[in-house]
């Protein structure tokens, strides 16, 4: 469909603290600002996870925040992107490894592209979100690939056996 | 592929389609040149859907969005139809054809009704003193929260077709001088625009009382100057 090529265009992000000390956060709103202005790619921050495209994460995961960011992160349809915005989401930073937090947004979500700096800066974050568009337009491509298989699904008893076959499904055997 | 849909349960995603083809018979009726009544009713009616839609899930901010619709349009409801009336008791027929056609425009006519009219259009535009509706990032973002994928396409070409719908109305005081409608589309644009930008969200009680105590009294003015034929 044509439109494929205008939400490229369009991507809305939905952008999510998970317990930073708000540095980056800050960047992605100066991103947001008029110095910036992401919003000329018509990427608008909305707020919403039910209607985004792209996820920023800031902030290494605390434990308190981490049930969120999965709760957030499940609740956006696919196909969607995930961008780790700083060092301490990418690595866990300078707070790997203590007692409130384990490190980086990873272990948790799959991420998609890495932000590195502290914080990182409104030219990073705006070349990550492009590099995001990429994948996103990778990943919207592979929703559509169907999957042939070399064999029939086996019949016992009477009864269709399709579990070998789920064993068999793996990115090798997907086909365009 | 499309966006996966996720949708709440499909009585929602239904009444989300309902407001959008409701708004399209609004907006059809009113340039057609319908009645005018009926061209209110419809709007209300698409409104009046997505409040239920709002209503029909268990998300909070989806419940109080459509509270504050619901208050949104108890301030500007009264106006509209009370400048239907005016226009009813300007040309003697409810038809918004008779109004494309009358003339001399209805501006000069009914030009409170015309400023009544300026004072609502942030309320229904959802524009800044009186966005309680949607309220940007404090209440996430109003009844179209629980919408996704294809089914939030249609709310959001809904509100594009509300923006054309206000406009037609403002349209409509050209009269059958088109390029004085169009000037004051013009002009209405740049206001809502100027205003949206300069000014501070107010609270939904405030916005009540300016809309009923000073729009409203403007809008029944003006139904008394064009009933007594005084201008």
């Amino acid at each position: 469909m044509k439109l494929n090529k205008y939400r490229k265009k369009s991507p809305w992000i939905l952008h999510y603290n998970a317990g930073g000390c708000n540095g980056c956060d800050i960047e992605i709103l100066a991103c947001l600002g008029p110095k910036y202005d992401i919003e000329r790619f018509g990427m608008i921050n909305s707020g919403n996870p039910k209607q985004a495209d792209i996820m920023l994460v800031t902030g290494p995961v605390t434990k308190r925040s981490r049930e969120r960011l999965v709760d957030i992160y499940s609740q956006m349809p696919e196909p969607k992107v995930v961008v780790a915005c700083g060092s301490c989401t990418c690595t866990g930073g300078v707070f790997r490894g203590m007692y409130n937090c384990e490190g980086g947004v990873d272990q948790y979500i799959p991420v998609d592209v890495y932000v590195p700096g502290c914080g990182c800066r409104p030219e990073q974050i705006i070349a990550g979100v492009v590099e995001a568009l990429a994948k996103l337009e990778q990943k919207t491509k592979d929703i559509e690939k169907s999957i042939r298989l070399d064999r029939s699904p086996q019949i016992n008893n009477g009864q269709m056996d399709r579990r070998e076959i789920a064993v068999e499904i793996a990115p090798g055997k997907v086909f365009g | 592929m499309d966006k996966r849909k996720m949708i709440v349960h499909s009585t929602h995603a239904f009444l989300g389609i309902v407001h959008f083809i409701s708004l399209w018979f609004a907006l059809a009726i009113l340039i057609t040149g319908g009645d005018f009544i009926l061209v209110i009713f419809l709007h209300l009616l698409s409104t009046a859907v997505i409040i239920l839609a709002g209503f029909s899930t268990h998300s909070i901010f989806s419940h109080l969005g459509a509270n504050r619709t619901a208050i949104s349009i108890l301030a500007y409801e009264p106006v509209l139809v009370i400048i239907a009336i005016s226009a009813f008791m300007l040309t003697g027929s409810f038809d918004i054809s008779a109004l494309y056609a009358s003339e001399v425009p209805p501006l000069y006519k009914m030009p409170l009704a015309f400023i009544a009219l300026l004072l609502i259009l942030p309320v229904k535009l959802k524009k800044s003193p009186f966005d309680v509706g949607e309220a940007h990032q404090e209440v996430v973002g109003g009844v179209e929260l629980e919408y996704s994928g294809i089914f939030y396409e249609a709310i959001y070409t809904a509100k594009w077709l509300d923006y054309v719908f206000c406009y037609l109305l403002v349209f409509l005081f050209g009269g059958s001088n088109i390029w004085l409608g169009l000037i004051l589309v013009v002009l209405t644009f740049i206001y809502i625009n100027a205003l949206d930008n300069s000014t501070a969200r107010v609270s939904y009680k405030q916005m009540l009382r300016f809309c009923l105590w000073v729009a409203l009294p403007l809008a029944f003015a003006n139904l008394l100057l064009t009933m007594f034929n005084i201008l």
